[in-house]
């Protein structure tokens, strides 16, 4: 059973995030040159929000503006869902599914900041377990040595 | 094997769409009203393109793009799609190579449906039987 940890394992530990004075300008910038759909806010190293693609599409249809120079605390969501990484990849599942969201930060026991996890991840590692058990099974078939 | 057409089944089947002179305004707002992460981009009854919330985000560092902007010159005009007999495998294989988050769903020609990222995941959480009820139960579930 996969862990956040294997996830993290695969696609890295880098955790981009943006200081409470940031313009949404600026956090669309690091979205944009990150490829990436979410950042972390911080304010004096602490989580105080989570800004997402869908935060902005939302406020922008709500305003009926761009809200390029608005602080991006204005639009971030404040209640963040977090992981361990001991936590299983069908928990991370079964939540962003549950609270409808697209991202989880991972928060070790000592609750530092050691990763993110998205939605694209979980369904990459799942594709890559699905191609792991139809190989193993073609080998076991076909009688070849497991050397896993 | 879960298929295409299994996803479907569990969703409404309403395809919201906008036109390539509807505006970001009109194309966001029916997004939010539909609680709907993109549309599609019809003409004369034909998909001629997608946007979604990631165009959005990257279309608004553009010099002259505001609310008024037609959906026709932001929208992505090479639009991937399924049909419904593919499994939810080769769903999920698209997605994460073109990463993309939506699909649309053509069966003989016609539209059916739009596809999500989301929903290939509630399919994988229902074929492991995992209780989204029962998530409020476990303590792990932390907040910050």
């Amino acid at each position: 059973m996969a862990t956040v940890k294997n996830l993290l394992n695969t696609k890295g530990n880098d955790v981009w995030t943006v200081p409470i004075t940031a313009t949404v300008k600026e956090t669309l910038k690091l979205l944009a040159e990150k490829n990436i759909g979410a950042v972390l806010v911080l304010e004096d190293k602490k989580i105080v929000g989570i800004f997402s693609e869908r935060d902005y599409a939302r406020h922008a249809a709500q305003e009926e503006s761009m809200l390029l120079d608005v602080l991006v605390s204005g639009l971030m969501t404040r209640s963040i869902y977090y992981v361990g990484p001991q936590q299983t990849v069908d928990e991370c599942m079964a939540l962003m599914t549950s609270k409808h969201i697209r991202h989880l930060p991972v928060l070790d026991a000592e609750q530092k900041l050691v990763g993110l996890i998205s939605i694209g991840d979980v369904v990459r590692q799942l594709l890559e377990e699905k191609e792991t058990t139809i190989q193993g099974l073609e080998n076991y078939i076909l009688g070849r040595e497991y050397s896993g | 094997m879960a298929t295409v057409k299994d996803l479907l089944q569990g969703k409404f089947t309403q395809v919201w769409y906008v036109t390539p002179t509807s505006t970001m305004r009109d194309a966001l707002k029916l997004m939010a009203e539909q609680k709907i992460g993109a549309v599609l981009v019809v003409e004369a009854g034909k998909i001629v393109g997608i946007f979604s919330e990631r165009d959005l985000a990257r279309q608004a560092l553009e010099e002259n793009i505001d609310m008024n902007t037609p959906i026709g010159e932001v929208m992505i005009r090479a639009v991937y799609y399924v049909t419904p007999e593919q499994s939810v495998e080769s769903c999920m294989a698209l997605m994460t190579v073109k990463r993309f988050r939506h699909l649309p769903v053509i069966e003989s020609g016609k539209l059916v449906g739009v596809i999500s990222i989301g929903d290939v995941v509630k399919q994988l959480i229902l074929e492991k039987e995992t209780t989204i009820q029962s998530l409020e139960e476990y303590i792990w579930v932390h907040m910050i």
